[in-house]
């Protein structure tokens, strides 16, 4: 948009400059004309003068002759004639004169024409009055009547030479007139183009001042932007680079000397450096993508090692494209980043991947095999001593008998922690098959695993309606199995357990407990009358093997709610606890909604 | 002869579960005849060989050295000489995958060895005189494992 304002702006100048020249011609054409016109009409002026004067003289010409010839008349003395003969070739020269001075003008040589005619025929009178003068038979009466003629054709010369000289001013008149018209209007009409030259100079140069304050901002903008890509580039570690493809001239970013380990600008910025410095191993890898630059457009990313000029080894990451800028230029411009640090921190974490996935793996392994093959000595122990029990009981000593009966209490706990950390190690596994079911038959199969404990401790459960939600079904059976197994267990002695379940649906940031967040969650609590626990226990009872009473008084692994916390944690849940000692026990379990 | 007695075979590598299975079926009141192998390549010789008398139940413990029980398995199932025999298997894992696995490979009944003797008598009785004709036409992974 910018660039095409300034473009638009200089064609603008561009006709402002044409225009301006254009008037400035027609100015100058004008003031030529103008001052040609002055020149002609001075000569004009002086012209008429000169063709009055030469008039004048050459009726003093004519007088001249006549006067000559009357003194030779009256005293017969040749020295009169000398005027005359004189006048004569002055009057021819005083002719010529006055045809070349009027040529210009038809009307005066016309007029001219006639008074030669005159003045030849005056002279040819006086010449014929001389030859009478002369003569032997001089007659004065014949010479009388040829001088009367004279004067009267002299009379005309002097009409006529009257008249070219009245016509010459008339002449000079009109002149002078027109002369006057053209010199008023012509300082106006230069001043009025001047003045219109003028203004359009000055847009031009305001505007040319414009474009030179946009271009000297945006002139700082882009070295403020230089100089912020210089910092990013050291910041980020990475480099530019740019081949004009018509010059093939290779331009560097400072940055882009400082990754090879070098000072800006302190070398030839090219390939060649480069060359030197990629690890002989990926030096053909690099060579065969550079061949690439001269057909594709776009130079797809590639990683290659380099030995910086120090010596160490960087990895670096190369990326083009072909551009063209607006005169049509085609410019390759890259980008070298050093991503030896993403480099080593991804080794770095993939190997550490490795060893704890290689870790949880033997941890799920050595606990799934560790439960499982414990399983076999125990259940010989406990087949061998049910054996022992029927065939040999009364065989032994009381004492003998009480020893027999705590080694079967002993096996048999042994196989509810076995079965517990075998149950553990199973929600554990990566298999996680999601399925929408129905919460309530979920309860109704845990109401069927625990019926007996029911039926023994005459436990109520009361329940809502549960909601449709996707889970790993065994799991959150296993759940429920272990908080309502709990909630019995742990009831208070002479008192029937009565558990009651709620459920509602809400929002993260509605409750306390949870994250505050718009994330939707079933909410579903089991509020049971047993004998609770001290409130700062609440996070200790989910931790593996914690238990807060004695074997003696409770039964228990500490195992069920890891089970549970682990697998809520599977479905991505929350679990709580909030105990009342004497009172009763809450367990609040979040299910997201999905 | 086969109609006196029900003949039964068990593989198992352990030495106490040969003998908790034997004694078992000395107390059992039903006519049988017991016969034991170390381990499946044991078994299998002695059902290959031809002069052998095959068995009316198989037990097929799963875990034993040599060939466990998951191979005897296919073994026998691919040779139609063996069609007529029950096979039981009979292990102390009650894991998912071991049950699936062996159902989908035609075992008939699944049993998870008990940690009680009485309770091995009862399921040993049961087994073996269960209507193994019935059992196997509506047999499905519910019934699959034994449930005592």
């Amino acid at each position: 948009m910018k660039r095409f304002q300034v473009y638009k702006s200089t064609l603008f100048l561009k006709i402002i400059f044409v225009i301006s020249v254009a008037i400035i011609f027609f100015i100058g054409g004008i003031t030529f004309k103008h001052i040609d016109n002055l020149k002609k009409s001075t000569i004009w002026v002086n012209n008429s003068q000169e063709v009055n004067l030469e008039l004048e003289k050459l009726i003093s010409y004519i007088k001249d002759s006549e006067s000559g010839q009357r003194g030779f008349l009256i005293t017969k003395n040749d020295i009169f004639l000398e005027p005359y003969r004189n006048s004569k070739k002055e009057i021819s020269n005083s002719l010529k004169k006055i045809n070349y001075l009027t040529k210009n003008s038809k009307f005066q040589q016309y007029e001219l024409k006639k008074l030669i005619y005159y003045i030849n025929k005056r002279q040819n009178y006086l010449s014929k009055n001389l030859y009478y003068a002369q003569s032997k038979d001089f007659d004065a009466k014949q010479l009388n009547k040829n001088l009367l003629i004279g004067k009267g054709v002299m009379d005309t010369i002097r009409i006529k030479v009257e008249k070219l000289m009245i016509i010459e001013k008339n002449l000079l008149k009109r002149r002078q007139l027109k002369h006057k018209e053209t010199i008023s209007y012509t300082p106006l009409f230069i001043y009025l183009t001047l003045l219109i030259t003028l203004i359009l100079l000055t847009i031009a140069f305001t505007k040319m001042n414009i474009d030179l304050k946009k271009l000297k901002k945006s002139n700082d903008q882009l070295l403020l932007s230089l100089e912020s890509s210089n910092l990013a580039e050291i910041v980020g570690n990475y480099g530019c680079w740019q081949l004009n493809l018509e010059t093939n001239e290779y331009t560097f970013s400072e940055n882009e000397y400082r990754l090879l380990g070098h000072e800006p600008y302190s070398f030839i910025p090219g390939p060649e450096q480069f060359k030197k410095q990629i690890h002989p191993d990926d030096l053909e890898y690099v060579n065969q993508r550079g061949k690439q630059l001269l057909t594709n457009r776009d130079l797809p990313p590639m990683v290659y090692r380099v030995i910086r000029k120090d010596g160490s080894l960087r990895y670096f990451k190369g990326l083009g494209r072909m551009i063209e800028n607006s005169s049509g230029t085609k410019i390759y411009i890259g980008t070298t980043t050093d991503i030896t640090d993403e480099v080593s921190t991804n080794k770095y974490i993939e190997e550490r991947n490795r060893e704890l996935e290689a870790n949880n793996k033997e941890l799920i392994a050595f606990n799934y095999i560790a439960s499982h093959d414990l399983q076999e000595p125990l259940r010989k122990i406990e087949t061998f001593i049910s054996r022992l029990v029927e065939t040999d009981i009364d065989n032994l000593s009381d004492s003998g008998k009480q020893y027999i009966n705590r080694i079967k209490l002993s096996a048999n706990r042994m196989r509810i922690l076995i079965d517990d950390l075998l149950q553990f190690s199973r929600t554990n596994k990566i298999e996680k098959v999601f399925e929408t079911t129905n919460l309530n038959e979920l309860l109704e199969n845990t109401k069927l695993v625990l019926a007996q404990l029911i039926e023994e401790k005459n436990a109520i459960i009361e329940c809502d309606v549960l909601p449709n939600l996707s889970v790993i079904p065994f799991q959150i059976q296993q759940l429920f199995t272990n908080i309502i197994g709990n909630s019995i267990k742990y009831g208070k002695e002479n008192n029937n357990p009565i558990i009651k379940i709620k459920s509602k649906i809400t929002i993260g940031k509605e409750e306390p407990l949870l994250p505050k967040s718009d994330d939707q969650f079933y909410k579903i609590t089991f509020e049971d009358n047993g004998i609770g626990f001290e409130q700062e226990y609440a996070k200790k009872i989910f931790v593996l093997f914690n238990r807060l009473h004695n074997k003696n008084e409770y039964d228990g692994t500490g195992i069920g709610l890891a089970i549970c916390k682990k697998i809520i944690e599977n479905h991505k849940g929350h679990i709580f606890a909030e105990g009342k000692p004497n009172i009763g026990t809450i367990i609040t379990i979040f299910l997201p909604v999905i | 002869m086969n109609n006196e007695y029900i003949y039964i075979l068990l593989a198992d590598d352990d030495e106490d579960d040969r003998m908790f299975f034997t004694d078992a079926f000395k107390e059992i009141k039903i006519n049988t005849r017991v016969n034991t192998f170390n381990d499946g390549v044991e078994l299998m010789n002695y059902l290959n060989n031809e002069n052998s008398i095959l068995p009316n139940v198989l037990f097929l413990d799963l875990n034993m050295p040599r060939k466990n029980g998951i191979e005897c398995l296919h073994e026998i199932k691919k040779d139609e000489k063996f069609n007529e025999i029950a096979i039981a298997i009979y292990s102390t894992s009650s894991s998912e995958e071991h049950i699936e696995e062996t159902f989908i490979n035609g075992a008939n009944i699944y049993i998870k060895k008990p940690n009680d003797f009485g309770t091995l008598k009862k399921i040993l009785s049961e087994v073996v005189t269960l209507n193994w004709q019935y059992h196997t036409s509506s047999l499905n992974k519910d019934n699959f494992l034994l449930r005592m």
